[in-house]
């Protein structure tokens, strides 16, 4: 690569970092904002989460007497940096993704366990009981929602290899070519099912109600995060921000692809900004129907409960998503037999 | 030794702050994983010394000072102590304030039962619902406002009678309350019992057996959501409760079965606010005219109580469940004994039995499920030297038996 | 939605005014004495607070003159707020009154009466504010 290349790639990096923090934050304002709306509040302001973000910067950062300092103050580190990278194999708006050409969804589907082993790192390492119960309880999560989220990846991948394009798991490839564009009826329900699959597997990725048993307030006091303050905690709260930003973008690339400068002739100075403004826009949609509706509309499940939804539930539906997207794919070769 | 038995379990310790506790009480639990395997709990975090004020002020003061025993049950305690100090001092109520007496009590039932059922939502994560339950609480809270003057502490109750009348433009604000929570009770339910992720947490979850819930002297909906049928206001009426109609509702009312968990406490105190509201109605119309108290002048009432002599014992069913006060007064000021055993007293010991075997998970809400109120019920701690002692039940049995060798000296 | 019932009544609510009183201001100021000093200066608008029902018990207020310092209502105040002054005049502390109104009651020449004045927060406790005499 020559240098004029690297430069402009690591122009892009840190514009998209900065992106992702304070589109990440935005999204989190207004994630609270509707929330206290549904729940008849007025809320705090959007712009709440860059008030805490710099009220928590200015915290004392207390480590408790029994962690292990070193791993409890390098998991926020590994948390937020981890779910930065995640957004530069990820497109964003016309953006494409910057690392494109060395990872593809599956590195996405296992980068997204970082920043989850991070946490749990750093709640092993406070030495609180409500943290180990905390960090346990995420890796049961974890291990849970891992299956349902690796049927939905592959097969829509499966699906637009089966249409006869190359390297289907790129990313590029799935957002040239939306899914709902190469199938068939049948297909159309398939995806439609793991669309809804990958849109329950967001709640625990994030953490939120009903699937926080990892954090659950009124139980654990905050569980992974409880002996968590100042500049670490911040840490973690910008890394939950930018989660939420990649949740977002992994949906929106997978099912929901389109940029606005491609259905309206723009000049190119304005179809970035426009195409990110629309990006957010519907990652703003996708997190209202994935997280902020679900999040006030339910109660919090038991861990064991969190394990069955997945397991036997979720994971059925979605392999029957599965096999309506191979049917579909079949039915041509199928019917072209039978005339 | 039993292989399970061989895994040391670990410790966890809930309390005496934290999230899940409205109100300071210290749990440890011993587990093993998730489960719970032993529970021991610690109350007497919020002691404040309330009887030992009281008998430094006279019968009138007391009643406000008994108004913030809890900040739920202002009617309760006031109405429980001035039952104590009337049956002492030979005070002869007027109906109407028996009737008053009885609206402002139902009122403090809806708030109270609407407040908890927020509560428990609260303790589940769905917060959607508390904020619900909790807005529509606050009709209760404006009509209490109305009647009496102030949403908490009311102090509407006074030894021989109340201090404020119901006047006749007052019961239509009391009938549009009655109506819209007429209205509310089958959305409440509804929300509450048919929700799928309430009853998936709250189904079988802190089971209390008929017979713990008899043996463990449990009272109030902890008691009935269990089966056992006990109300004070059918049992053992007072105020205006003699001429009324109340039945305790019982959860097989309802679903027709019996589980005696989380599920049946809810339901038992939801149709608890449809029943107070049929008594508050009944109430407003069989409501006799009269005076409202058995003597308006203060000065008076104090010379009353300062010749009264004797021993006695309040009752009164309190949202939590039966709530007593016992006043013994020698012909002074202030009452030489005042003892206040709130209904979270009797029903503490339940928790033992219902958490057993449950899920960290199932902690807070099976916590709240008894609607614990730790402020009443923390009247007593023993401090000798600066050392707090235990008495256990051996100790206290050798004290009696002591003080009853050193009486027959 | 009848497994969930709670849904249709959370879509409502997002396009239905909050329930929320705005008081003192929609969000929390920066600084609520700064807000306050602003308010006074006409320079920000405070939303009023939700009015308060008849006959609401608030800050006590004393008719000086007609008081003949029988000292009944000291002997009443549940929580010992009221001083009897060597003149045959009283002070009332009002940090340590707790609004019972029972010596409004017990007042024969009804010199004392309950205001529908609440915001009474203060630094200290025995500020001018808060003591009546």
């Amino acid at each position: 690569m020559t240098p004029a290349g690297i430069a402009v790639l690591l122009g892009w990096g840190i514009f998209l970092s900065l992106f992702a923090l304070a589109g990440g934050l935005f999204l989190l304002g207004i994630d609270r904002k509707l929330a206290a709306h549904m729940q008849a509040r007025i809320g705090p302001p959007i712009r709440q989460p860059f008030i805490d973000i710099v009220k928590l910067l200015q915290k004392e950062n207390v480590v408790p007497e029994n962690a292990i300092s070193g791993i409890f103050n390098l998991a926020p580190v590994i948390a937020l940096a981890s779910s930065i990278l995640i957004l530069f194999y990820l497109p964003v708006g016309s953006i494409l993704p910057i690392l494109g050409m060395y990872g593809d969804l599956v590195l996405v589907m296992y980068l997204l366990t970082v920043p989850a082993l991070a946490m749990v790192a750093g709640g092993f390492a406070s030495g609180s009981p409500y943290a180990t119960v905390g960090a346990q309880r995420e890796m049961v999560t974890m291990i849970a929602y891992e299956f349902p989220l690796a049927i939905v990846v592959i097969g829509v991948a499966w699906r637009i290899g089966a249409a006869g394009l190359s390297s289907p798991f790129a990313l590029a490839t799935i957002a040239a070519t939306p899914i709902w564009t190469v199938v068939g009826p049948l297909g159309l329900i398939g995806a439609f099912i793991l669309l809804l699959v990958l849109a329950v597997v967001t709640p625990a990725e994030l953490s939120r109600i009903p699937f926080d048993t990892q954090e659950a307030e009124t139980e654990l006091a905050g569980g992974l995060l409880v002996e968590y303050s100042g500049r670490n905690l911040a840490m973690f709260y910008l890394a939950q921000g930018v989660k939420t930003l990649i949740l977002a973008a992994v949906i929106v690339a997978i099912f929901f692809p389109w940029n606005l400068s491609g259905f309206l002739a723009m000049p190119p100075w304005l179809a970035l900004p426009a195409d990110l403004l629309f990006f957010l826009a519907k990652a703003i949609v996708v997190l209202f129907f994935a997280v902020t509706l679900v999040r006030v509309g339910m109660a919090r499940f038991r861990i064991t409960q969190v394990v069955s939804i997945y397991w036997r539930s979720l994971s059925v539906i979605g392999l029957f998503g599965l096999i309506l997207l191979m049917a579909d794919a079949a039915l041509p070769a199928l019917v072209g037999v039978g005339s | 030794m039993a292989p399970d038995e061989k895994k040391a379990p670990y410790t966890v310790q809930i309390g005496p702050v934290h999230p899940a506790l409205k109100e300071p009480v210290m749990f440890t639990f011993e587990m093993d994983g998730e489960q719970v395997k032993t529970v021991d709990f610690a109350p007497g975090q919020t002691h404040r010394g309330i009887e030992w004020m009281g008998m430094r002020r006279n019968p009138v003061q007391i009643v406000h000072l008994t108004d913030r025993i809890c900040g739920i049950c202002g009617v309760v305690h006031t109405l429980s102590f001035s039952l104590a100090v009337e049956q002492i001092a030979e005070i002869q109520v007027p109906e109407r304030a028996d009737y008053i007496r009885s609206i402002l009590h139902e009122f403090e039932r809806i708030q109270s039962h609407l407040l908890w059922a927020g509560v428990a939502a609260h303790e589940l994560g769905f917060d959607s619902l508390l904020h619900l339950t909790w807005r529509v609480r606050e009709q209760a809270m404006d009509v209490i406002e109305n009647l009496t003057g102030n949403r908490v502490n009311y102090g509407i109750v006074q030894v021989g009678g109340v201090r404020r009348d119901i006047a006749p433009e007052q019961h239509p604000i009391i009938e549009t309350c009655l109506s819209t929570y007429e209205g509310l009770l089958e959305k409440l339910l509804n929300l509450f019992l048919e929700d799928r992720t309430i009853a998936m947490r709250c189904r079988d979850c802190g089971i209390l057996t008929r017979k713990d819930a008899i043996e463990l002297c449990t009272v109030g909906p902890t008691a009935r959501a269990s089966g056992v049928n006990v109300d004070l206001r059918q049992d053992y009426p007072y105020a205006a409760y003699g001429d009324l109609d109340v039945r305790a509702i019982l959860p097989e009312q309802y679903i027709g079965e019996t589980h005696g968990d989380v599920y049946d406490r809810i339901v038992v105190r939801l149709l608890e606010v449809g029943q107070s509201c049929q008594i508050i109605r009944q109430c407003l119309s069989e409501i006799p005219a009269g005076p409202i108290t058995a003597e308006e002048k203060l000065a008076k009432l104090l010379a009353i109580c300062k010749k009264a002599q004797g021993e006695a014992i309040g009752r009164v069913e309190a949202p939590r469940g039966e709530c007593l006060h016992y006043v013994r007064m020698d012909g002074k000021d202030s009452p030489t004994a005042w003892k206040v055993k709130a209904s979270s007293y009797s029903n503490l010991m339940s928790w033992i039995p219902m958490l057993k075997g449950e899920q960290i998970a199932d902690i807070p809400i099976i916590v709240a499920s008894i609607d614990p109120c730790l402020s009443c019920t923390d009247r007593v701690a023993v401090v000798q030297d600066g050392i707090r002692t235990i008495l256990t039940k051996e100790h206290l049995h050798r004290l009696s038996v002591e003080k009853t060798r050193r009486l027959q000296r | 939605m009848r497994l969930l019932p709670l849904f249709p009544e959370l879509v409502r609510q997002l396009f239905r005014e909050p329930a929320t009183n705005r008081f003192p201001a929609k969000y929390l100021p920066p600084t609520v004495t700064g807000f306050l000093r602003d308010v006074a200066a006409g320079r920000a608008q405070l939303t009023p607070p939700v009015p308060t029902p008849p006959e609401f018990r608030g800050k006590i207020s004393y008719a000086r003159d007609s008081c003949i310092g029988c000292g009944l209502c000291t002997k009443i105040c549940p929580s010992h707020a009221i001083e009897l002054l060597p003149t045959k005049k009283i002070r009332i502390w009002v940090g340590q009154c707790i609004f019972c109104s029972q010596c409004t009651s017990i007042c024969p020449k009804s010199s004392l009466s309950m205001s529908a004045e609440f915001l009474l927060a203060d630094e200290d406790r025995y500020s001018e504010n808060l003591i009546v005499e």
